[in-house]
């Protein structure tokens, strides 16, 4: 039989062949605020996995955990439970002199841009690049670059009494980015501009995680800039409640509208189904499923290939083959009968498998839904 | 702009120099703290100094009074003989007496053939063959000592109870006073200074002293009984060795004390014996502590205002060391940079309160260096106090 995984399909964990390493990883936090009979709970049991260049986005309402969690992989407070890995550092228990070597391979750039009045935007920068001992000409140029590019090529050496909210949220970025560093954290960074510079942002965010594998974790209610998400995730009450992998998503959502029953879904649907979907794996020869048991799952076939076979009592014949993109499974449960073939891996195959019930409930949503089906079925025969 | 690309960004300088208002205001409390310690320091350098400034301007190595004399103006006095005893002992190459009178030393100021009520006076007299004063000012004027009813008059009295033209000699020689209802010419001035017992000083021939003190002893030679031996050893003999010999020698109703001895007991006397050093020491407390809640206020303020920016800097991996040495550093430079004008301010301070009291108000080197101390310490400490916040909390609870 095949593996089946507790990871959900959306999760992008299988998207590539290529596994890259983990940036963070999040097991079972929590986190509380307060003491004693304040105490209170902020974050309940989260887990999350960042991969080295991607970009995600957390979102969910105000108080839902998204900045605390934040400053946790930060370093900014103190993990109390469960475990969080940094650049391959556990901060549990970790020492100052470890949070302090690894803060300064990170990024931060802050709701409030938080310069130095007394510095010009220059020196504000440059404070970032001197705490990592970069050679003084190479910084000078890169935070002459680095404030061009946001715009302020003008402003170098301007005190921030001198320049907008907006250019002093970019200075505080370009603080952010000079030391090259390999996790950038943002908390609303683009709150503060208007569309063109908040765009400009994220491009270099996209640069720099395409380019130098930076990775970036950005909090932001801004849905102008949700299109450089490799990944969003949705906070709510302390609990990520969603962890989608947008690229994944898109394409389970184009696999599924290849099912004729669910061709007419709404985008907003078919993300749902996606976000019901776990991974299976399977190796060369595994049966994923038997001729004549019950059905339970309907299959997506993510990648690799499966051989059909049916008996018809003379013996097994293959019928068919199967590849990525194509699906199977979904005779059995719509019509409650057994299975009627049997489904054997060809290759090492993933797929990403609905449960009868969520599947079910998807062709409730709509009356007519059962009633294309029943003809989509009639025509196949 | 190139020497600031190539250093360090001198935060500490530039967040300090900012704000100019903050900054003065910041410099001028810390200046007060200064003056205020310095206030405290004079008045109990002052009050020593005043008090041993006879001592202290009487030539000799080695001194005698009376067991019982337990400070210079206590009027108790010793016999003349010890003297005597003194000076036959080898190495000594004089001993001489000093007498000394204030209880009724008093002096009248006659105007248009009325007297004021007047004020007792301490008086000194000395024998003039001896070269007992070290100024110059008094040796000079000596010889005009040896008339009968003269003295010279310590220009420093309090002008208030002394009313006397003090600058003029002429004047002064013209003016008609009394001593112990005795009339008395003033032939000059010179310099001493008042203390916490006297409101100034007369000086004189030991003859004249006789003559307006015959009553200082009931029976018998007023100059029989003497206030402070004053001894001077030969040049060729150690002082610590004629200090043995004359404390073997001479009987044990009298202390034979070397100068740093006396000095000693006689500041030990105001410091301990009595309320004054506790209430210097009180005052110096105060002082600091005015000044380090100065200091506090003014550095704890400039941190918390600027938190967000240094919980950034800490969030970028700035280390507890660097926060240290950036406080310390704003500290010095605020403790430097506040004592000047404190400094200069007490300086003004002193010579107005010295013109005012009399007292010898003055800014030696370990009395600066004391109160530089003591602003460093403050400020410092207080910089510390400040930061603890910042260091030990982490970054994402100081936004």
């Amino acid at each position: 039989m095949d593996s089946q995984t507790t990871i959900p399909a959306t999760s992008g964990a299988f998207a590539g062949d290529l596994r890259l390493p983990k940036t963070v990883r999040v097991e079972n936090l929590n986190h509380y605020f307060g003491e004693g009979e304040l105490r209170k709970q902020a974050l309940y049991s989260n887990n999350l996995e960042v991969r080295r260049g991607e970009i995600v986005i957390m979102t969910g309402p105000s108080g839902s955990g998204k900045t605390t969690l934040l400053t946790l992989i930060g370093t900014l407070r103190t993990v109390q439970e469960g475990s969080l890995k940094v650049l391959g550092n556990e901060l549990l228990g970790a020492d100052r002199d470890l949070t302090v070597r690894l803060r300064q391979e990170l990024g931060f750039i802050f709701q409030a841009h938080n310069l130095f009045e007394s510095l010009t935007a220059y020196q504000n920068v440059k404070m970032a690049a001197e705490l990592v001992g970069l050679d003084p000409r190479i910084a000078d140029g890169r935070i002459k670059s680095l404030l061009t590019r946001l715009g302020l090529g003008e402003r170098v050496h301007y005190k921030p009494k001198s320049l907008s909210g907006g250019q002093k949220q970019r200075v505080a970025i370009a603080r952010g980015l000079v030391h090259k560093p390999k996790l950038i954290l943002a908390d609303e960074p683009t709150a503060a501009l208007d569309e063109q510079s908040g765009r400009e942002v994220v491009t270099l965010f996209q640069e720099l995680a395409r380019d130098e594998g930076c990775t970036i974790i950005m909090v932001t209610h801004d849905n102008r800039i949700l299109d450089v998400a490799d990944r969003i995730v949705n906070m709510v009450d302390g609990r990520i409640k969603s962890d989608v992998a947008v690229q994944e998503t898109s394409v389970i959502c184009e696999f599924l509208k290849g099912f004729p029953l669910f061709s007419d879904l709404t985008p907003n649907t078919l993300s749902e189904v996606a976000d019901k979907m776990m991974v299976h794996e399977a190796q060369p020869g595994d049966v994923v499923i038997h001729q004549g048991d019950p059905g339970e799952l309907f299959y997506l076939i993510r990648s690799g290939s499966v051989d059909v076979l049916i008996d018809d009592g003379a013996g097994q014949k293959q019928v068919a083959q199967l590849e990525r993109g194509q699906y199977f499974g979904e005779a059995a449960l719509i019509t409650e009968e057994p299975r009627n073939a049997t489904i054997v891996a060809h290759e090492k195959s993933v797929f990403y498998a609905l449960e009868k019930k969520d599947f079910r409930a998807v062709l409730e949503t709509s009356a007519t839904f059962e009633e294309e089906l029943r003809q989509a079925l009639f025509n196949r025969q | 702009m190139t020497v600031n690309q190539k250093s360090k960004t001198p935060l500490a300088w530039k967040n300090l120099t900012h704000d100019w208002r903050r900054l003065v205001v910041a410099l001028v409390g810390i200046a007060f703290a200064v003056l205020l310690m310095f206030s405290q320091v004079g008045f109990q350098n002052a009050l020593f100094d005043s008090q041993v400034k006879l001592i202290a301007d009487l030539e000799g190595d080695i001194f005698i009074v009376s067991k019982a004399k337990f400070t210079l103006a206590a009027e108790k006095r010793f016999a003349f003989v010890r003297i005597h005893q003194a000076q036959s002992c080898p190495g000594v190459l004089w001993a001489t007496p000093v007498y000394s009178e204030l209880t009724t030393s008093v002096l009248r100021k006659i105007e248009h053939g009325k007297g004021n009520r007047g004020y007792p006076i301490r008086s000194i007299g000395f024998h003039l063959d001896v070269p007992l004063f070290k100024s110059k000012e008094i040796q000079r004027q000596t010889r005009r000592l040896h008339a009968p009813a003269v003295a010279l008059i310590d220009r420093n009295s309090k002008p208030k109870k002394f009313p006397l033209p003090m600058k003029n000699d002429q004047a002064l020689s013209g003016s008609s006073v009394e001593l112990a209802s005795q009339k008395l010419t003033l032939v000059g001035t010179f310099d001493m200074g008042t203390d916490f017992a006297n409101d100034g000083n007369l000086m004189m021939s030991a003859e004249n002293f006789a003559r307006y003190f015959p009553h200082r002893k009931r029976f018998g030679d007023p100059l029989s009984i003497v206030d402070i031996g004053v001894v001077k050893v030969q040049p060729t003999y150690s002082i610590n060795d004629v200090h043995k010999v004359l404390l073997k020698t001479l009987s044990k109703d009298v202390f034979v004390l070397t100068r740093q001895e006396f000095l000693d007991k006689e500041i030990l006397f105001w410091d301990k014996s009595t309320p004054i050093g506790t209430i210097f020491l009180a005052g110096k407390i105060i002082g600091f502590v005015v000044g380090m809640v100065i200091c506090y206020q003014v550095i704890y303020s400039d941190i918390a205002d600027h938190m967000p920016e240094f919980a950034t800097l800490k969030a970028m991996g700035y280390s507890t060391r660097y926060f240290i040495a950036l406080i310390v550093v704003e500290a010095l430079l605020l403790a430097i940079v506040g004592f000047l004008p404190g400094t200069l301010a007490s300086v003004g301070l002193y010579s107005w309160l010295g013109v005012q009291t009399g007292l010898l108000m003055q800014m030696d080197r370990y009395s600066v260096a004391f109160v530089l101390a003591a602003t460093i310490l403050m400020c410092t400490a207080s910089g510390l106090l400040a930061v603890r916040k910042l260091l030990a909390a982490d970054p994402a609870n100081l936004f």
